[in-house]
């Protein structure tokens, strides 16, 4: 597929000339000590904030200054560090407002990505009322809803316990086998480091190092930016 | 269009000053309410009018001088915005916004309804004032100069109060940030019952100056709670310094219009306003934090 | 259990037609008057109630149905239904104007622009004397004939509770609730939220226009301060939040109780009227912020289709 191209954007303090550039297929990561803007740059590429500088191209058309809702059709969908689901809708309907198709369709694929994450009991249940892991799943599939080509995902990790993250991990890697596109966002190292193929660092906002994550974890300037200062 | 001649043009700007300190001196009080607590505090031109008729009845019946009244309007209200965060507010705090909207909405209604029935809603006035002070070509009637003296002051002490106090250095580290501020050891419920306190007593001191100026009677807050709200919106929300600024801007776009446009499309001139502020820059003019 | 319930709204609905065979000029006066609150409360449930933007001008739509109607009826001789539905399309027009600027704002903003639009609205029409009368207001040709009125208040009301229940069964629904829940991920998940504000904020406004030029025919004299009150919206928000807001019988349980709370309060309390909602509005907020039916709703599991 195309280049996905997420090229220099001068960001007000939170994020400084960062460039990326992320190919189908692929699971690539995104980390840095905290403040260092990962979560402005998901917010610039997904529209919720604008970049005041430089460009995103997402399939060879520029998506910078575009709202959300059409950044989403897009085809990039994401997920949020603190849950976003809708807590007085049920777990199904977090998931059937999210098309257009129409009703039967929608809800055939919706009960499918419940089932995708073992979630199709709770499909009547309102989202308030599920746990926290469950609620994450429900916000990972929603996200999956419209079939995207680029999924960003904000720390999913975040809270989850061990069985319900490889069953996560194991949802992310499924879809990179079946040629879409993963940047996430994470704390956690070892999720980092065993799922992605390209991981960026970022540092005060501006992106310090990129590469594979072996040679990440022995680069000098992460560590020192992970426990120097 | 008749001519508009310099000295026109340099009346209405030092009348929109006058007015405008007024403005900022109580939407301040707004601002703190919203800074501090993301509270929206839509009767907070209800706790303006009952420092007005606080002022009313002094004077009505001590025969009080109005400025004087202020050193009992504001310390009442003062008082009353604490009842009223630690009853009420408190509880809806961290509720959606709705939440807080729609309380303070009911509270006002009341307090309205109660003035009337305590007050009639009969028009009041304090006659203490009259006539202009003249200077060179310009002409402004004495208490709207004497209510700008004053408001400068109280805003400049509430600015004082913010900068240099230990309690006001921690209400603004609650604006920015409880969480934090809760961890640094700040009581934060006092901050907020000290906000609310403060803000209706900045509300009254603005119902003080206007009571020699304008007709009193129960419902007269609401104009002012909208343009307290406009001006926090062209200050940017959260901004403290911004009202000032917001309160002047107001002050000036009133006086310049009524030299433009009739007194009945002035209200107008408001609404527009702020919802072409918000249009374009719903953070505020400056630089302020959105909700 | 559903077979009961409507069984129940069966009976009531040919018990309500028939009754203005039987019942005096009083009283067919007073249950026109409730139909009017039933259709207010379930037009302001539409916007506030789903989307959570909170609209404290909604009077203003109904006091343009009613100049609308008024005009229509007296300058240029419109028979009274089309100029009532004349005052709802120009309600509609109305709700466009202000939605198009408003709605982009996030929602407690959009309550502060709310605000205003009440005092706007009557310095528009004290400024516009010649077509509108000004301060001293329209009078109509008097129409002795509560009895068609009533009916239609009370058609209105059903065809709103009705659309009440289509949206809140559909995916238009389900996508306005979204705003209300978490306005940042519906943008997210790719809803439009300005375009469903903004459809259900017409939606919301359709109901009142028509109802006000129902209420102004009936009444047969407007002037500003008698279609633009405040405690016109004040109960409004009253009814939908002690009933239940976002539900679909909730505004509805909402002005029936409130309308007969105020039928007998109003004969010997006039002015504590503000106080009385102020105070239930406060206590809804802090005891029950989801309303009678929500509460029920919660303690017994019910379906959102209540």
């Amino acid at each position: 597929m195309v280049d996905r191209v997420v090229k220099r954007f001068g960001g007000v303090t939170a994020v400084n000339k960062v460039s990326l550039s992320l190919e189908a297929g692929c699971i690539y990561g995104l980390i840095g000590p905290n403040g260092s803007g990962k979560t402005t740059l998901f917010n610039c590429i997904t529209g919720v904030d604008q970049a005041d500088e430089g460009q995103i191209r997402f399939k060879g058309q520029r998506i910078d200054g575009l709202k959300p809702h059409q950044i989403f059709h897009q085809g990039i969908g994401r997920t949020f560090q603190i849950i976003r689901v809708f807590p007085e809708l049920t777990a199904l309907e977090n998931l059937l407002v999210v098309t257009t198709d129409d009703y039967a369709a929608a809800r055939a694929r919706a009960e499918h990505l419940l089932g995708f994450v073992k979630l199709e009991r709770l499909a009547g249940e309102y989202a308030g009322n599920l746990s926290y892991g469950q609620q994450k799943l429900v916000e990972f599939v929603r996200v999956l809803m419209t079939d995207p080509e680029l999924v960003l995902l904000d720390e999913p990790a975040a809270g989850v316990n061990r069985t319900l993250l490889n069953e996560l991990l194991g949802a992310v890697r499924t879809l990179r086998d079946r040629g879409k596109t993963v940047l996430l966002v994470e704390h956690d190292m070892k999720v980092v480091m065993g799922l992605c193929e390209t991981v960026f660092v970022l540092d005060h906002g501006e992106k310090l190092a990129e590469g594979p994550p072996g040679v990440i974890q022995t680069d000098e300037r992460v560590i020192e930016a992970y426990f120097g200062r | 269009m008749f001519v508009i001649t310099p000295a026109m043009v340099g009346q209405v700007v030092i009348s929109g000053l006058l007015a405008g300190a007024l403005y900022a001196m109580v939407a301040l009080g707004l601002g703190l309410i919203f800074g501090v607590m993301r509270v929206l505090n839509v009767a907070h031109g209800t706790l303006l009018m009952l420092g007005a008729y606080t002022t009313f009845w002094l004077f009505h019946w001590f025969g009080l001088n109005p400025y004087l009244s202020l050193l009992v309007s504001m310390p009442a209200l003062f008082l009353v915005g604490v009842v009223l965060q630690s009853l009420l507010v408190r509880r809806v705090v961290d509720a959606p916004e709705l939440s807080s909207l729609l309380l303070m909405f009911g509270v006002g209604i009341a307090l309205v309804n109660v003035t009337q029935l305590a007050f009639t809603s009969d028009l009041r006035s304090v006659e203490y004032l009259t006539g202009s002070f003249v200077l060179g070509p310009f002409a402004f009637s004495k208490s709207r100069v004497i209510a700008f003296a004053f408001a400068m002051a109280i805003t400049a002490g509430a600015f004082w109060f913010l900068q240099k106090t230990r309690l006001g250095k921690a209400l603004r580290a609650v604006s920015q940030s409880r969480e934090v501020a809760q961890v640094c050891g700040i009581n934060v419920q006092q901050i907020h019952m000290l906000a609310f306190g403060l803000a209706s007593a900045l509300a009254a001191a603005g119902g003080t100056l206007v009571a020699v100026m304008v007709a009193i009677q129960p419902e007269m807050g609401q104009v002012y709670t909208f343009k307290s709200f406009l001006v926090i919106v062209l200050g940017g929300a959260g901004n403290y310094p911004g009202a000032l600024v917001g309160g002047l801007l107001l002050g000036l776009v009133e006086q310049l219009s009524s030299l433009f446009l009739t007194t009945q499309v002035n209200e107008a001139v408001a609404y527009i306003l702020l919802v072409l502020v918000l249009l374009v820059r719903p953070t505020g003019l400056l630089k302020g934090r959105s909700s | 259990m559903k077979r009961w319930f409507f069984a129940g709204l069966a009976v009531s609905l040919v018990v309500l037609a028939v009754y203005p065979l039987q019942g005096t000029g009083y009283g067919i006066r007073t249950m026109l008057q409730l139909f009017m609150w039933i259709a207010l409360a379930q037009s302001w449930n539409l916007i506030s109630g789903l989307t959570g933007y909170v609209s404290f001008g909604h009077v203003a739509f109904f006091g343009m149905g009613a100049y609308t109607t008024a005009i229509l009826v007296t300058k240029l001789g419109w028979p009274w239904l089309a100029a009532c539905l004349a005052g709802g399309v120009m309600a509609m027009v109305l709700a466009l104007v202000i939605g198009w600027p408003c709605l982009r704002l996030k929602g407690p903003y959009f309550a502060i622009a709310m605000l205003g639009l009440n005092e706007v609205l009557r310095v528009i029409v004290s400024y516009y004397e010649g077509l509108t009368g000004g301060g001293s207001g329209l009078s109509m040709p008097t129409l002795h004939a509560s009895v068609p009125i009533y009916y239609a208040m009370g058609l209105v009301a059903l065809l709103v509770t009705a659309l009440t229940y289509v949206i809140i069964t559909s995916r238009f629904g389900l996508r306005l609730m979204t705003i209300r829940e978490d306005e940042v991920a519906a943008e997210a998940m790719g809803i439009d939220t300005f375009r469903y504000k903004l459809y259900a904020f017409l939606l919301s406004a359709a109901a009142p226009g028509i109802v006000g030029g129902l209420a102004a025919r009936d009444q047969g004299y407007i002037e500003p301060m008698s279609v633009f009150p405040l405690i016109t919206t004040i109960t409004m928000i009253v009814m939908v939040l002690f009933g239940g807001k976002g539900t679909i019988w909730g505004p509805v349980l909402g002005a029936v109780l409130l309308f007969t709370f105020q039928e007998i309060v109003w004969a010997r309390f006039i002015y504590l009227h503000q106080l009385f909602f102020g105070a239930i509005i406060v206590a809804v907020v802090l005891l029950m912020p989801r309303g009678i039916l929500g509460v029920l709703q919660q303690k017994y599991n019910l379906p959102r289709t209540i």
